[in-house]
């Protein structure tokens, strides 16, 4: 991959200027290790009073000055047994994500523009966990979606919310929260998680797609057609990765009981180049679009193609692996 | 299977399979009608139909999935309610209007329940209207079905914030049931040393009207009185026992009458020649213990005489308590705590004056243009030849006589009288109890010019005693009177006992009609029913000294225990700040605790790789014991092989499932490891 060439994802959201809050927020997330797999424990939860916890806090001051008043002793035992259940709650809530397990699974590459899926693995060791909540850490840029779950003791739960990564290229995962105010509501215990993975972003393809450059003449010095030696009979070959479900000759994966392909010798003299000259006129993102079309283009039509990039070279193939080298390229060229 | 036991499993499976939106909606309406309940025994009857019928209309609603009312209507609906509470309470602020709104606002706030916020709101204002409860009755009975409110309003702030799939209520009930229980131990701390201190500011007008004496006296003031079964004082005697036709608990001494109404005597005479108490006290003094019931009145009434010397006085912390010169018994502000007190009491005394002085001359004053038939009878009485000369005592026998034989009836009911009440009473209807009673007696005695005033507390107790204390209920309130005599002083008489002696022997007043059950019972089995009702009582008993007598009185005899001097209430406040301050460090430690502990597994996975490094074997963290197990063996060779086998045990234990004590292996691995060693 050409992922070398490209410059990192910067480690750190930039404080873009902003008032003194959102660069100290920025320095704060800035400290928090990069990592796939969230552990969580004192040292990375945090709690506080909701707004329903102060007017609670401000019923129970109303309810002890009606029981001073009136010299209710009942009242001050129905006070304090409030007050009481109020402040175990602190330790239920900051209980219901103390020990959990985040684990962020990969996430899968996506055009620009289009939602990626983050899936949230949630372990719990122990005791049932009630009224999870995953969301972004920064609301204002990345949407204000919940996802909700509860995770059974002892057992896994995931969450999933989606972000939509606007240019090509890496994009760093953004900060997730991770809260609840189980049981009552009166505390929100939260955690901040940076996780390390990427998301790669391809080109958004060209709508609708131009027509496909015309195929190049076959048997040029750049072809190299891939064609195994020997092996092959009747034009089939043994299943590689990257073939297509389309390529698998399954009425002989029926008798032989092997998985078999097609050799793609018939398509090869029909082999297209995908050239950066060809989107001439646009720029280059433009060009990027128009070329990830006709990759997409081309391995609907079962056609063999080759990208030809300043600097790169990828040479035609076919296949799910192949389609993916291509866009992958153009995602993270220059 | 019948039809109804069919229609009730459907309506159960009908109930089981409900959306959780609705199931949750449902439950809410029960616990907010659970918790309004006991309050429609005494709000409106419009207050308790308006919220029924709100609640009733939510819970359509829910089950048929409708829309909820616009806006304008619960607006219209709310105005409605306020003007009605006007209407009922002549009053939009105060105690009883509070309650009322408040209980409009909680069924009305159902219609909006649209948002979590919404449904805190009811839940908060839910914990609210249970303490009002508590304003009305603080009985065992009360707070049982209160705290089943309690743990309803919470399960449903649990169910508020589980938004996931939809949790069996018994699980959210189970949380909160949880949470209220391990806050049981601050609830305790709390309430033990929390500082008792008392009213912040005064207590509404509404606050007084309590039962129990008043420091006045109205025609009908005292019937609604004698019908109130609730409880005055207990008392309990420590050495002889008065029979309860000798108990005369004195309250308050009315000896201004301006034609309507009784009231304490202000006098114009100076303070030299103004009665005194003067007491003189003969034979042994009965030795009592009394819980008064808060009657929010600034006196206590004691057994009489009750005197004020420093081995019989009643002494209670924080309370300045007074003798008046007229016998009764002072606080320095009404009781508004239930409070215990302990006195000696001579019920052979004499009080008052023995020679006539100036102040007297208050206690022969009447009304002018009141009762003028009633001075006249007395006037024609004393203008009998028998009586020109006659004394005090004698003029107080011929009333007594009078009262006997002349016709009259004691009831509870003597019905209204008019302006001339004592005329009424005296000489055309003759019905009445003891107040009506009293003040003729006091009345005719005093246009005959004998010095005269009423008395009014309680006479008598409940007939047996439970746990050894007497009760003094409401009911047993009473008035009577005193005359004065030369060379005596101030002499009791129960005018009452003339008509009605039972009410004074038996001390029974009459009782209140039972109520259905009671009622019940008592065709059953009375004896059963005297059993059952001694024995709530005596729980009740147990309630009232435990936990609602908790006051100032007990927080300082805790801390005088706890090794203070003079307990204050500053050192009530320091001993909580010290009990909270030190649960706040254990949980403090706790938490370091907590932060280094480690999974027993792999805690004992770096015990047995720091083990296995002092015999030369290196293991990495990670390694299973069967890797382990063949270092050992490759490291060691045949003097690690007890080692080795020990390590596949744990192996095999661990994966291969089966139980495994890792405590008892550990001491087998570190046997073997000492041979290998």
């Amino acid at each position: 991959m050409a992922e070398a060439t490209l410059p990192a994802p910067a480690p750190a959201p930039a404080p873009r200027g902003g008032s003194a809050r959102q660069r100290l927020r920025a320095w704060w997330l800035s400290r928090l290790p990069l990592t796939d797999t969230w552990q969580l424990g004192q040292r990375n939860i945090y709690i506080l009073p909701t707004k329903a916890g102060y007017a609670f806090a401000a019923t129970l001051v109303v309810m002890l000055l009606a029981a001073i008043n009136y010299q209710l002793n009942l009242g001050y035992a129905l006070t304090f047994l409030l007050a009481g259940a109020g402040l175990v709650s602190m330790h239920l809530t900051h209980g219901n994500l103390r020990g959990l397990t985040l684990h962020l699974r990969p996430v899968a590459p996506v055009f620009a523009g289009d939602p990626a899926l983050l899936d949230v693995v949630i372990t719990s060791p122990a005791r049932d966990r009630h009224g999870l909540a995953l969301r972004f850490e920064n609301r204002a840029a990345h949407g204000r979606a919940f996802a909700w779950c509860d995770a059974p003791a002892g057992g896994q739960a995931s969450a999933h919310l989606s972000l939509v990564p606007p240019r090509r290229g890496w994009h760093a995962v953004p900060a997730l929260v991770v809260e609840t105010v189980f049981p009552f509501g009166l505390f929100r215990a939260w955690t901040v998680w940076r996780p390390a993975a990427r998301v790669l972003a391809w080109p958004r393809p060209e709508q609708p797609p131009p027509p496909l450059p015309a195929a190049a003449a076959a048997g040029s010095e750049e072809r190299a057609v891939q064609r195994s030696a020997g092996s092959e009979l009747d034009g089939v070959r043994p299943w590689r990765r990257g073939d297509s479900m389309r390529q698998v000759a399954w009425k002989k994966v029926a008798r032989s009981g092997e998985l078999v392909s097609r050799e793609t010798t018939g398509n090869a003299s029909r082999e297209l180049w995908l050239d950066w000259a060809d989107g001439h006129g646009a720029d280059i993102e433009q060009r990027l679009s128009r070329l990830a079309a006709w990759v997409l283009l081309a391995e609907r039509e079962g056609l063999a193609c080759g990208l030809r990039l300043p600097g790169h070279l990828l040479p035609p193939d076919q296949g799910d692996a192949h389609r993916r080298a291509a866009l992958d390229l153009l995602a993270l060229w220059r | 299977m019948t039809a109804a036991a069919s229609s009730a499993l459907n309506l159960r499976q009908r109930l089981t399979h409900l959306p959780r939106d609705t199931r949750d909606t449902l439950f809410h309406l029960a616990v907010i009608g659970w918790t309004i309940a006991p309050h429609l025994l005494h709000l409106p009857l419009w207050c308790g139909a308006m919220a029924l019928v709100l609640l009733a209309w939510r819970a359509r609603l829910a089950l048929t999935a409708a829309a909820l009312p616009g806006r304008w209507l619960v607006t219209a609906l709310l105005v409605l309610a306020a003007a009605l509470t006007l209407w009922s309470e002549r009053t939009l602020l105060g105690k009883e209007a509070g309650i009322t709104m408040l209980v409009v606002l909680m069924s009305l706030k159902t219609l909006e329940l649209r948002a979590r916020r919404d449904a805190l709101v009811v839940l908060f204002l839910g914990f609210f209207l249970v303490l009002t409860h508590f304003l009305y009755s603080q009985s065992l009975g009360t707070g049982l079905w209160l705290l089943v409110a309690v743990w309803g309003l919470l399960t449903a702030l649990v169910l508020a914030h589980m938004p996931v799939g939809r949790p069996p209520l018994m699980r959210a009930g189970w949380v909160a049931a949880r949470a209220a229980v391990l806050g049981l131990p601050l609830m305790a701390v709390l309430f033990v040393l929390f500082p008792r201190i008392g009213p912040l500011w005064g207590l509404p007008q509404d606050a007084a009207g309590r039962t129990g004496l008043s420091g006045s006296l109205r025609m009908g003031g005292v019937a609604t009185l004698a019908e109130d079964d609730s409880i005055a004082f207990r008392v309990r005697f420590t050495g002889a026992t008065p029979a309860p036709a000798q108990m005369y608990w004195r309250g308050p001494v009315l000896s201004s009458f301006d034609g309507r109404e009784w009231t304490r005597l202000a006098s114009t005479f100076p303070v030299a020649l103004r009665p005194r108490l003067e007491l003189e006290l003969r034979g042994a003094p009965l030795r009592y213990e009394m819980t008064l019931e808060p009657s929010r009145l600034p006196l206590l009434p004691l057994l009489e005489m009750t005197p004020d010397d420093d081995a019989s006085a009643p002494r209670v912390e924080g309370w300045l308590l007074t003798l008046r010169p007229d016998g009764q018994w002072q606080v320095d502000r009404p009781l508004s705590e239930r409070l215990r007190v302990q006195a000696a009491a001579w019920l052979d005394h004499r009080h008052g004056p023995r020679e006539p002085v100036l102040g007297l001359r208050d206690l022969v004053a009447l009304p002018a243009g009141y009762n003028p038939r009633l001075l006249q009878w007395a006037a024609e009485l004393r203008a009998q030849p028998a009586y020109a000369q006659a004394d005090a005592p004698a003029l107080a026998q011929a009333l007594l006589h009078h009262i006997g034989r002349g016709g009259y009836t004691y009831t509870l009911e003597p019905g209204e009288y008019g302006r001339d009440a004592i005329d009424e009473f005296w000489l055309d209807r003759k019905l009445g109890f003891c107040e009506h009673y009293a003040t003729a007696f006091v009345v005719a005695m005093r246009a005959m010019d004998v010095p005269a005033r009423v008395v009014t507390g309680y006479q008598g107790a409940d007939p047996e005693p439970q746990d050894g204390w007497w009760i003094v209920r409401q009911r047993h309130a009473h008035a009577w009177a005193e005359y004065w005599v030369a060379g005596t002083g101030w002499v009791r008489i129960d005018p009452t006992s003339a008509v009605a002696p039972d009410r004074v022997q038996r001390s029974l007043s009459l009782r209140p009609p039972p109520g259905l059950v009671a009622g019940a019972f008592d065709t059953i089995d009375p004896a059963l029913a005297l059993r059952l009702r001694n024995a709530w009582e005596s729980v009740n008993n147990r309630w009232n000294q435990w936990v609602l007598n908790y006051s100032r009185g007990q927080q300082f005899d805790l801390l005088r225990e706890l090794g203070f001097e003079a307990p204050s209430w500053q050192d009530l406040a320091t001993v909580l700040i010290g009990v909270l301050c030190s649960a706040a460090l254990a949980g403090a430690g706790w938490a370091w605790w907590d932060r280094r502990r480690q999974d027993p597994w792999q805690r004992l996975q770096r015990r047995v790789q720091q083990r296995l490094a002092a015999l030369g074997v290196t293991v990495l963290p990670h390694h299973a014991p069967r890797t382990r197990a063949q270092r050992v063996r490759t490291t060691l060779g045949a003097r690690g092989e007890a080692l080795a086998g020990s390590l596949e045990a744990l192996d095999r234990a661990r994966y291969a499932g089966g139980p495994v004590s890792l405590h008892s292996w550990w001491r087998q691995f570190r046997a073997a490891a000492r041979g290998a060693g």
